[in-house]
Order: structure tokens, then C-alpha cells, then sequence
């Protein structure tokens, strides 16, 4: 299969320094991830999964090295930019979820158009349309805390979804959840990933996640180990 | 990218409605920060309105009576303690919503919208806190003043007086809770999405 490059990632380097010692989270990883791929990132804990998370997703600045998203250097962006690029680009999905506790799971799957500009009520409508299609139409307006943990992740796909991003990151986003549950948000998001082309990047533990991928890159002390077909 | 208008929005009215979300739903921090301004409001309001009871009644009467110029030292300080008191409850504010200061930097926030939200909150808890305030203050002058005023003397002040000190004393109130909640404000939103993100309470 043959893909254009979405997400191209150069020499990427991430330390951190605490006192003397330097942690090399990230030591020079090269990747280039095609347009409606899906693709696992896999690794012992501590092996630099998040921080890759982060550094693909604009949520942190390498030491060295660029990403590239749809060929633009995310490095040389403004905050009004790289803003634009969180909202309207990429979908973040967590391990821990992130909703905002207050906030129904309308409410919450809305917010992402607000930044938007999407006007309320079409906001509304369109979060509505989303939670119906992760299967919470009938929840639409309870809390967080009044979901289960597997609901609350759907509810955290579809305010990914908001947006229509080009690429959803998700990191560990069944690491909360039972083997059932998460079995169900590994065929949501693969689903997603097959239907509307959108490119999939998920940082994981979960055998079954890696064997729904197109690609494994295996990370081991913050360098890619090696890259298998799914 | 390139060629699309690359702009995020969040106008103060989206601002106000979280705002109010924020505050209906975590009601007790907002009461308690709205009871230190309005019981400041209040002391500093019965004070303006019993100083004001007595010139009236000094008009009519011919009289000298009059409050004592260090009870207004004694609001001051009320005041700065309502403040500091504020600015502690706001902080303890930014640290309870570490993560979802962190989500919404994740969707689009800037910081300037952050920023926005915690002074949206502010400004309404100010002006709840000054309007409920100035009420308890005007009915404790009444109170303490009316034995030797007469209770009717609140009748012999003009109505665009009292509306006056309303508005004055009310603002006062937002302005102190702005001041009180800009650097927790400054704070939040400055936090970078990756810390804030991994915070754990
Ligand atoms: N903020 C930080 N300060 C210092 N060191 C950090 C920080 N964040 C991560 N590290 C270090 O960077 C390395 C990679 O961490 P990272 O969180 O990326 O691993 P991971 O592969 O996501 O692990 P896990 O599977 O446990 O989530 C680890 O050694 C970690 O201790
Ligand atoms: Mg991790």
C-alpha cells in the first residue's frame, strides 16, 4: 500500500534534564506516517511513547529535530498557529480520558467547535450527531462522572472527531479500560480509521490494538527498535 | 495548511457561559470566595451609609455626630484580607483544573483564552459579592444607626445617593477580585498543555 506522508518526524530528540542527569526520552527517531494510515506505536514503559505522543501532537517542543504535519515544520508555527493546528488538525485521545468534569458530554464534544468558531447550536448538533454514532445518543446529557469508563472514552473519541481532524493521536486509550470495553474502542477507532480515512497514531500496550494496525513501530529506549506490517 | 484561514475563536460570551457553568457547578468555592467580598462590601458600606445616615440627620438636627476616621482604616485592612483570601481560593482554582487547562490548550485554547475564562469568573463573583454586600451593609447601618437617627432616616436619603454607592461599591468589589485573581490567572494560563496535562491531583 502506498500513502502520501501526513506525518513526517526528523532526528527527533527529546531530554530532559534533571540536575546532572540527562534522560534522552527521545534519541533521534526518523518516521514518516501515510495519510490514513493506522499505525501502533509500541515499547516497554519508559520507552518514549508519550513523549512521541506529544511531540507528533504540538503539545511539546523537541530538543532537536522537526515534525513535519502535511509538510509544514510544526516548530516554525505562532501559538495562534499551532492553536489552530490542536483544534482543527489533530484529535488527542488520553489514557485518562480528559473531559472536563463540569461539562456534560455534549457539552464536552462541543467545546472543540467553540474554538472552531462553529456557531452554538451547530456545535450542539454536530456533538449531538457524534455521540449518536459512538453509540451514547441517549447520554448526551450526563456528567462525566455519571458515565462508565468506557463511555467517558467514547465520548472522548467523538470530541476528538469534533473538528473532522486528518489525524487522531491516541495514547493508550485502552489502558484504562477492560478487556471487553476495550475491545469495543479498538474497533471504534479502527472503524473510523477504515471508513474515513483518517490517520490513526496510537501509543499502546494492547496486543489487540497492534494486531488491528497497519504498522507496529517498536521503540526501546527512545529510539524505533524496529517496524513490522500489521 | 497552507492557504486556510488558520484562526481559533472564543468570544466573552463563550467565555461567560463556562463561566457560569465553572461557577453552577462548583458552587461552594464561588460561594465562599462571594461571602469574602460581600462581607467586606458589607463592613465598607456600613460605614459610607451610617456616615451618610448621620449628615442627613446632622442636617435636620443641627447636630455633630459623626464615625469614628479609624473604622475606615479597619475596612481597608478587611478589604486586603478579602483579597489575599481570594487569590488563594483562585490558586487552589488553577490547581484543581490543572488537567482541563491542559484539555482545552489540547482543542484550541490560547492562552489569552484561559486567562479570559478565570477573569469572566472573577468578574461575576465580584460583582455578586459587592451587590449582596452593599445590601447587608446598607441594612446593618440602618440597624446600628436607627436609634439614634430614627429608622426612617434611610427615607430622607436621596434614592440616586444610595444607587450611587450601589454601583460605586459594587464595582470596587470586581475590580478587588480581579486584582485578587490575576495571578492565578496569569498562572493557569500560561502553563504549558504537557504539564498540565500530567498532573496528578
Ligand atoms: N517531564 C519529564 N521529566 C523528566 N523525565 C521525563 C519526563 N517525561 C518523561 N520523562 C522520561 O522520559 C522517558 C520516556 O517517557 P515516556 O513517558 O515517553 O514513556 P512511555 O513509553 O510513554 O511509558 P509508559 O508506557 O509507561 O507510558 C522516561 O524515562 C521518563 O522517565
Ligand atoms: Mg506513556
Amino acid at each position: 500500500m502506498s500513502y502520501d506522508t501526513v506525518i513526517e518526524l526528523r532526528n527527533l530528540v527529546r531530554h530532559y534534564t534533571m540536575g546532572d542527569e540527562t534522560v534522552k526520552a527521545l534519541d533521534g527517531v526518523d518516521l514518516d506516517i501515510g495519510r490514513g494510515e493506522y499505525v501502533s506505536i509500541v515499547g516497554p514503559s519508559g520507552s518514549g511513547k508519550t513523549t512521541l505522543f506529544n511531540l507528533i501532537g504540538g503539545l511539546d517542543k523537541p530538543t532537536q529535530g522537526n515534525v513535519f504535519i502535511d509538510g509544514v515544520d510544526i516548530s516554525q508555527l505562532d501559538a495562534y498557529e499551532l492553536a489552530w493546528l490542536r483544534c482543527r488538525k489533530i484529535g488527542y485521545i488520553f489514557q485518562s480520558f480528559n473531559l472536563i468534569q463540569v461539562l456534560t458530554a455534549l457539552e464536552n464534544v462541543a467545546l472543540p467547535t467553540v474554538f472552531a468558531g462553529t456557531p452554538h447550536e451547530e456545535g450542539l448538533k454536530k456533538a449531538e450527531k457524534l455521540l449518536t454514532s459512538v453509540g451514547l445518543g441517549k447520554r448526551i446529557h450526563h456528567r462525566p462522572g455519571e458515565l462508565s469508563a468506557g463511555q467517558q472514552q467514547r465520548v472522548a473519541i467523538a470530541r476528538a472527531l469534533a473538528n473532522d481532524p486528518a489525524i487522531i493521536l491516541a495514547d493508550e486509550p485502552t489502558g484504562n479500560l477492560d478487556l471487553q470495553t476495550g475491545q469495543e474502542i479498538i474497533d471504534l477507532l479502527h472503524g473510523l480509521n477504515k471508513a474515513q480515512g483518517l490517520t490513526l497514531v496510537a501509543a499502546t500496550h494492547d496486543l489487540k490494538m497492534i494486531k488491528a494496525s497497519d504498522r507496529n513501530v517498536w521503540m526501546r529506549d527512545g529510539k524505533v527498535e524496529r517496524i513490522e506490517r500489521g | 495548511m497552507r492557504g486556510e484561514k488558520r484562526m481559533v475563536y472564543f468570544t466573552i460570551s463563550d467565555a461567560v457561559r463556562l463561566g457560569i457553568d465553572y461557577i453552577k457547578r462548583r458552587f461552594q468555592r464561588t460561594a465562599i470566595n462571594v461571602a469574602s467580598i460581600g462581607l467586606a462590601n458589607s463592613f465598607l458600606t456600613s460605614l459610607i451609609m451610617t456616615d451618610l445616615f448621620y449628615a442627613t440627620f446632622n442636617e435636620y438636627q443641627g447636630s455633630s455626630i459623626g464615625v469614628d476616621a479609624y473604622q475606615y482604616w479597619l475596612v481597608a485592612v478587611a478589604l486586603i484580607v478579602s483579597v489575599v483570601g481570594i487569590t488563594n481560593a483562585m490558586l487552589i482554582s488553577v490547581y484543581e483544573r490543572y488537567r482541563e487547562i491542559g484539555t482545552m490548550k489540547c482543542i484550541g485554547a490560547l492562552d489569552q483564552h484561559i486567562l479570559m475564562l478565570f477573569l469572566v469568573e472573577a468578574i461575576i463573583q465580584g460583582a455578586a459579592g459587592g451587590i449582596i454586600g452593599y445590601f447587608l451593609g446598607v441594612v446593618a447601618a440602618v440597624l446600628s444607626s436607627g436609634f439614634t437617627t430614627g429608622f426612617n432616616i434611610i427615607f430622607m436619603v436621596p434614592i440616586i445617593e444610595l444607587l450611587g454607592y450601589l454601583v460605586g461599591t459594587t464595582i470596587l468589589s470586581i475590580l478587588l477580585s480581579i486584582i485578587a485573581s490575576m495571578y492565578p490567572a496569569w498562572r493557569a494560563s500560561k502553563l504549558p498543555p504537557v504539564e498540565a496535562l500530567s498532573y496528578e491531583l
